[in-house]
């Protein structure tokens, strides 16, 4: 018998998943099965307040991001957003987002999270100009995109980095072809500067240039080409950066990857960010400030210990069911 | 009633729409072309693919299309003892008529199919979106090398098919008929020279030849890359959309092809 099919102790040999449960009256054994599984019901009602207080314990361990950017930005530096969504409207259909308004300013990084279908990714669309709203404006460096041309939005994309969910390398080309794409397409640098940057673009993704460079990306393992896709975003040295859910369908040491990468372009290039993610340990790790979307609207903006503290019913039903 | 009639303005509003953007495509990609910066590699890159890769396909298809013309037709004129004209039945045919349709028909099939899923695979694995982020226009990177690559290499194929196609017919007339080689590329010449010239030296065969497949060459690029960009619902939308694609070009060759041989024979007075 294998040692997977034994419970944590070893001793006692699990039952298979899916078999008939056996007929008759419960033995002692089956008793005691009966006892852990209310033990773990209990468990799990008991659930959101261990979660937010691991969450809060998580925040006292380690500095946060917020306190980071707060003691490395002072308030001056802090005025102008450089990324501001002020109260927006957009619906095809139907409805997707109602009077949302949120800001980043200089360094931020903000994650936007909230439930499957609330507009998440669709605000990122708004800020790389791709959708236009039907109300609002949607302002970089205080200059309102809304009314750019589509040569101006391409023009005003170049500032910008984007990190998409399954990470959208072009799948054929080299990862090589792929980071040093932005360059060959908006700069004048030359075949060796092109190959430099790419190196150091990968390095700082903790990706080895020699060994990655001249693969496909079907090569690749999930987290790879999601570093490729953040070195890719960042090989131009945008500004801003935007993240659809870089986390998902990772391993939880790739996650963890990902999330101190996305830090350490905050904090080492102070990057100006927006992560749409439903990984709440890693939001709460990286973001500045936390936007909640529910039902199209913004239910909360503020820091991570504010979000954590909060008593609102659905803050804390969303946090104690992640 | 008010309803039906709701739905159907909707529907009509809703095929007028995609008329529009279909030929909104077609003039962007064709305007592009003209645009900085020029996308010569992928240019380069898509005349091999629509070009260089369908030679195999093409070349069997136009010579055994002529052979069979060659054979079907030696079964006629055998009954007026005209066998001597097969060159002239075999050439016109191929130029006029099947050296064009024909191309048009396996490139829509081999390369049409190709670009929608292509471009399908990119739209449902965000490379579209991933393209406009990084601030390049997907039809100019995308598109007009594409259409740019079918517009050159289509006439190019046919004129391959066209020959290819007279050699079959050649081959069967030598062969199997008894008719001497050099007497039946004299009556493919007599055949081509008969319909008169334009600009003098241009026979009038050639420009009906030509112009038709250009026209194709840009339907079958239009039309695979508004199915593939417009493709929607993951892996089974790419397979609908190359579909669509090959049949809409198919039927666009075919029905197209009677409009401009009305034209061209109006125009050029054959």
């Amino acid at each position: 018998m294998s040692d997977d099919t034994r419970d944590a102790a070893g001793s006692r040999p699990l039952p298979p998943t899916g078999g008939v449960e056996p007929a008759g009256p419960p033995s002692a054994e089956q008793s005691a099965s009966e006892e852990r599984r209310q033990d773990g019901r209990r468990a799990s009602e008991r659930r959101p307040t261990t979660i937010r207080r691991a969450i809060r314990d998580e925040l006292a361990e380690e500095e946060s991001t917020d306190e980071f950017y707060a003691e490395t930005h002072p308030q001056e530096h802090r005025v102008t957003p450089v990324i501001e969504l002020d109260h927006v409207y957009l619906g095809f259909d139907r409805p997707i987002l109602e009077d949302v308004s949120i800001e980043a300013r200089k360094g931020e990084t903000i994650c936007l999270v909230g439930e499957s279908g609330t507009g998440k990714s669709t605000t990122l669309k708004l800020i790389l100009r791709l959708l236009v709203p039907d109300r609002g404006n949607v302002c970089i460096h205080g200059e309102d995109i809304t009314n750019l041309t589509f040569e101006e939005a391409l023009d005003a994309r170049q500032h910008m980095g984007m990190v998409f969910q399954s990470a959208a390398l072009f799948d054929s080309m080299s990862v090589f072809e792929n980071v040093a794409y932005p360059l060959r397409e908006h700069t004048a640098l030359d075949d060796d500067e092109i190959e430099h940057r790419v190196r150091e673009k990968l390095a700082f993704v903790d990706l080895d240039p020699d060994q990655v460079m001249g693969q496909l990306p079907s090569q690749l393992s999930g987290g790879m080409r999601k570093r490729v896709g953040i070195a890719r975003g960042m090989a131009n040295n945008p500004e801003i950066m935007l993240y659809d859910e870089p986390t998902s369908g990772l391993d939880p040491l790739s996650t963890g990857t990902i999330t101190r990468l996305i830090m350490k372009l905050q904090r080492e290039l102070d990057v100006t960010s927006v992560v749409v993610s439903h990984d709440i340990r890693s939001v709460f790790r990286m973001a500045t400030r936390v936007a909640v979307l529910n039902e199209r609207r913004i239910a909360f903006f503020g820091t991570p210990e504010e979000m954590a503290a909060s008593d609102d019913k659905y803050l804390r039903d969303f946090l104690g069911g992640s | 009633m008010p309803a039906l009639t709701e739905r159907l303005a909707d529907a009509s509003k809703q095929k007028l729409r995609t008329v529009q953007d279909y030929f909104g495509l077609a003039g962007k990609a064709l305007r592009f072309a003209f645009v900085r910066p020029f996308y010569h590699q992928d240019l380069v890159q898509q005349m091999d693919e629509i070009g260089v890769k369908s030679l195999g396909i093409v070349l069997l298809t136009g010579f055994f299309t002529g052979m069979v013309l060659a054979l079907q037709s030696s079964v006629q004129l055998q009954t007026f003892g005209a066998t001597m004209y097969i060159g002239r039945l075999v050439s016109a045919s191929m130029i006029r008529e099947l050296g064009p349709v024909l191309a048009g028909l396996m490139v829509a099939g081999r390369v049409g199919s190709g670009i929608a899923a292509q471009l399908g695979s990119m739209r449902v694995t965000e490379q579209i979106d991933a393209l406009n982020t990084l601030g390049t226009d997907p039809i100019k990177k995308l598109v007009t090398p594409r259409v740019l690559g079918a517009l050159i290499m289509m006439p190019v194929l046919t004129v391959i098919n066209d020959f290819v196609g007279i050699l079959g017919g050649n081959l069967i007339s030598t062969l199997l008929v008894g008719v001497p080689t050099g007497l039946y590329w004299r009556t493919v010449w007599e055949q081509i020279a008969s319909d008169g010239f334009t600009l003098r030296f241009i026979p009038n065969d050639f420009v009906q030849g030509l112009v038709k497949p250009f026209v194709f060459g840009g339907i079958i690029a239009i039309t695979a890359c508004y199915f593939g960009l417009n493709t929607t619902g993951g892996t089974e939308g790419v397979g609908q959309s190359t579909t669509r694609t090959v049949v809409l070009s198919s039927i666009l060759i075919l029905v197209l092809d009677y409009f401009l041989t009305q034209i061209l024979l109006s125009v050029l007075a054959v």
